[in-house]
């Protein structure tokens, strides 16, 4: 070590002597450089402090620019990255150009879009929450987050800017729909409207049915008889059939209303503030599944399918008899595509077929919202914003940017818009722009059967097949639909805790439905203890009291 | 630097601050050199330290830390009581343990050998292909596992086609232990096998040649040569792996893990991820990152003072 030193020294005398020799030039540039560096450091960080200066001065003033004189303002605008192949750049293509054109021009503003990745949606918001580098407007398909961020006092209350600036929004997304957005009586965010409802669906193999000469199943033991048909005769011939696909609980693949056929008759208070776990016949659910998965009727790995990917496979790969996932899954270009070519023979038709002990086939259905929309208090543009918001309210603009324009982007069908399949710059990144259109969720047409007919033309690239699949699946899974109640107040339980609950809910589903039979009992009663002393009490304990204060506000 | 101002007893105070000044001005652009690196340490080690405070406040995103309110040791209570931390923390312990005990050894073993392998292009295409794992990322060899090792996976395939019984690898607790330590094993040890060759080098070769006149046996030469050679390396590693003990990466756990083995796999790291980053609570993630730190820093003393207790070199 020492010896290293000595060494090190001669070496750096030598250095000196060579700089000395060689003009002091060198020395000079080095110290500019390391000065440029700090320099560049000491910006930085004064940057930043400009950026918190500003955001608590405009704090104040709620509104700032929207003048059709001086430098154009920039509005900033969430957009959804969804990694689509062969996706434009998301913010220059034509739909950007055509906001820029119609709503920034006029109103003398540049409309900017954030791409966000899809999948990482709500933690890269948070992020850019903290950072108060929020765009403008920002959304979110969670509600907690929403609530977590108003009750932080980071968004604008929007009554005000919505009174007036935005009476063409107020009337088309209506009093329902806006009363998702409240917090503590205020508006705090917009809710997207949702014409669609259908959350859920379950399909099956016809072509396999009819092999085998069985009709559609009603019920669980006749869905359960064909289950095990499939497994012992295997009529589609393949290699490793599974009779029942599904994947991780918590992606688009469920169960469908299998749980909530086995739920006993609970008083609407009881039925809306228990948990599942607590609730009778729930337990049963599990079990029945338990029974299933281990006669080898379910997908055998799926708790490691975390992505959905195996399950995909299986399903496109014509391995599968049954399973469930979002009403409009068989639609989807990821499914479509490659079971056509892969195999060509399936059919998959949705049925109806977990019937309660009241005959009914009671199923969950979304409510009437969609995703949330809001200004963060960093954002300089509020009333902009909302004037953004109104604009796209107007039929007119909705229409092209749900559907284009006509002989390019779609080609009326019997008065349905029937998509055209882009790429490049003219090409939709999601279904139906809905990354574009954050007031609406699906078709908007002013017409249910309409709305639904458009989708599945959407969503199936105009593949005319596909039309009655989507109005048969939307029938079904509307049929008998309750949906989450809205208490109106928020729970704070589950701004605490709601994630943590999240997540092991997900974990306690696919553990309890791979159990050995035995220990199903021990380990349901282990896992809904947990559940509970992990705060499921404290968010039932507090859904009771919100739902008896909105009950007594109603009256 | 000490033995140069030693040798010059006369010079007082004075002088000596002088002489460092001088000696600044003399090596000024290696100084200017080594602003870069100590502007790195300082952005981005020592600033964020800053933000610890927030494990004492109630963070409000809006408000930043100057206008948070102070709740004290309250966030700590909050993390004490919830069981999925004491999960998290003992699985932690237990996945690091389990971690040392296998891929502790393995490179120094795999190093001894390779040292051993006369034929010397072998011997580096075998380090090559041994050490390309580690650039890997989690997600790819994640992609692997499950192809090789779940119930449908190739693994199984061949267990089943001897007609044996299948093995959970991935849904079974003690199997998927042995999957994670072992995919851990195979993706480091080539590289810290790289470290402990150098280390070999770095024995005097005179040593092996006059063992050799003495007639020692191959194993022998190991066993007092080389282990002894490299003893200095394997304690400083050994004494740092252990002050890592109580933290752990990310990707391997997360990518590996499923809700079947969530009672084993869930830790710290993803704890903090969950609660931090995905549900937005800043302060409960700082609190669970502080007492990591504060707990590995304790380990790596204590193994530092132990090590030079028994008269080895610590780290400092």
């Amino acid at each position: 070590m020492h010896k290293n030193y000595s060494v090190d020294n001669l070496n750096n005398q030598g250095n000196e002597r060579v700089v000395n020799v060689s003009t002091g030039i060198k020395k000079t540039a080095a110290i500019l450089f390391s000065m440029t560096l700090l320099a560049g450091v000491a910006a930085g960080c004064g940057g930043n402090g400009n950026k918190s200066g500003e955001t608590s001065s405009s704090e104040g003033s709620t509104t700032a620019s929207g003048a059709p004189a001086g430098a154009p303002a920039t509005l900033t605008v969430e957009v959804f990255d969804r990694g689509v192949q062969g996706q434009p750049d998301l913010n220059n293509n034509k739909w950007t150009q055509y906001v820029n054109e119609k709503f920034g021009k006029p109103n003398n503003a540049v409309v900017e879009f954030v791409p966000v990745p899809r999948s990482q949606e709500v933690d890269k918001l948070n992020v850019l929450m903290a950072a108060n580098q929020a765009p403008d407007i920002s959304f979110t398909y969670d509600g907690t987050l929403v609530t977590r961020f108003a009750k932080s006092k980071g968004l604008y209350t929007l009554d005000e800017l919505l009174e007036q600036h935005g009476q063409q929004l107020k009337a088309y997304l209506g009093e329902n729909v806006l009363s998702y957005g409240k917090y503590d009586g205020k508006q705090v965010s917009i809710p997207g409207k949702r014409t669609l409802l259908a959350w859920n669906g379950m399909f099956i193999r016809k072509d396999w049915l009819d092999k085998l000469g069985l009709p559609l199943p009603t019920n669980r033991d006749e869905l359960y008889e064909t289950l095990v048909a499939f497994r012992d005769k295997n009529p589609g011939n393949v290699d490793g059939v599974i009779p029942w696909a599904t994947a991780a609980a918590g992606m688009n693949y469920t169960f469908g209303n299998l749980v909530q056929s086995f739920w006993k008759p609970l008083s609407e208070e009881e039925f809306v503030t228990t948990p599942n776990w607590l609730k009778p016949g729930n337990k049963e659910a599990y079990q029945w599944l338990n029974k299933l998965y281990n006669e080898k009727l379910i997908s055998p790995d799926f708790a490691l399918d975390k992505t959905t990917k195996q399950a995909d496979a299986d399903v496109t790969n014509g391995k599968v008899g049954f399973y469930a996932a979002n009403w409009d899954y068989p639609m989807t270009q990821k499914i479509r595509v490659p079971l056509k070519q892969n195999s060509p023979e399936a059919n998959y038709v949705p049925i109806d077929t977990f019937k309660n002990d009241e005959g009914k086939y009671l199923k969950e259905v979304y409510n009437e919202n969609g995703i949330f929309s809001f200004i963060p208090k960093s954002s300089k543009n509020a009333e902009l914003a909302i004037k953004y918001l109104n604009w796209m309210a107007d039929p007119e603009v909705m229409f092209f940017l749900q559907f284009g324009d006509e002989g390019v982007n779609h080609k009326l069908v019997d008065g349905i818009p029937h998509g055209i399949e882009q790429s490049g710059e003219k090409m939709q990144m999601s279904n139906l722009n809905m990354d574009y259109t954050m007031i609406v969720n699906g078709a908007e047409l002013g017409d249910t059967e309409k709305n639904v007919r458009t989708y599945a033309a959407a969503l199936a690239a105009g593949d005319k097949s596909y039309e009655k699949l989507a109005i048969d699946s939307y029938a079904i899974n509307t049929t008998d639909g309750y949906s989450s109640y809205n208490y109106g107040i928020p729970n704070e339980a589950n701004i605490k805790y709601g994630k943590t609950l999240g997540d092991m809910n997900k974990q306690m589903i696919d553990r309890l439905i791979v159990a050995k039979p035995a220990e199903f009992d021990a380990l349901y009663e282990k896992l809904v203890k947990e559940y509970m002393d992990a705060g499921g009490k404290a968010v039932q304990e507090e859904n009771v009291k919100n739902y008896r204060e909105s009950k007594a506000a109603q009256k | 630097m000490k033995a140069v101002l030693n040798s010059q007893p006369n010079q007082v105070g004075i002088k000596r601050g002088k002489l460092f000044l001088l000696r600044i001005k003399r090596d000024a652009l290696l100084y200017a050199l080594l602003l870069l690196p100590i502007a790195y340490i300082a952005i981005f080690k020592y600033a964020p330290i800053y933000g610890l405070i927030m494990a004492f406040q109630d963070y409000n995103i809006f408000e930043g830390i100057r206008g948070s309110e102070w709740v004290g040791l309250d966030v700590f209570r909050f993390i004490f009581e919830q069981d999925s931390f004491y999960r998290a923390l003992k699985n932690t312990l237990v996945l690091n343990v389990l971690d040392l005990i296998a891929g502790f050894p393995a490179p120094i073993l795999l190093a001894i050998l390779l040292n051993e392998v006369g034929q010397a292009r072998f011997k580096k295409i075998t380090q090559t292909v041994l050490y390309l794992p580690h650039f890997m990322s989690w997600v790819i060899i994640g992609g692997i596992v499950y192809l090789m090792f779940s119930n449908s996976g190739m693994v199984n395939h061949f267990i089943a086609a001897l007609g044996l019984e299948k093995i959970e690898f991935l849904s079974q607790k003690v199997p998927w232990l042995i999957t994670y330590i072992f995919v851990g094993v195979w993706q480091n040890i080539g590289w810290g096998t790289i470290i402990y060759l150098a280390a070999i080098t770095g024995i005097n070769k005179e040593l092996y040649e006059a063992s050799d006149m003495d007639g020692c046996s191959r194993l022998r030469k190991m066993w007092h040569i080389t282990l002894p050679g490299i003893k200095p390396t394997i304690n400083i590693l050994l004494i740092l792996q252990i002050g890592r003990m109580v933290s752990i990466g990310f990707d391997r756990p997360f990518v590996m893990g499923n809700s079947l083995v969530s009672e084993y796999s869930d830790v710290i790291s993803t704890f903090v991820y969950r609660v931090g980053i995905s549900s937005g609570d800043f302060s409960q993630a700082t609190a669970v990152g502080l007492f990591q730190s504060v707990v590995g820093l304790t380990l790596l003393i204590g193994a530092n003072y132990i090590a030079k207790k028994l008269g080895e070199d610590g780290i400092w």
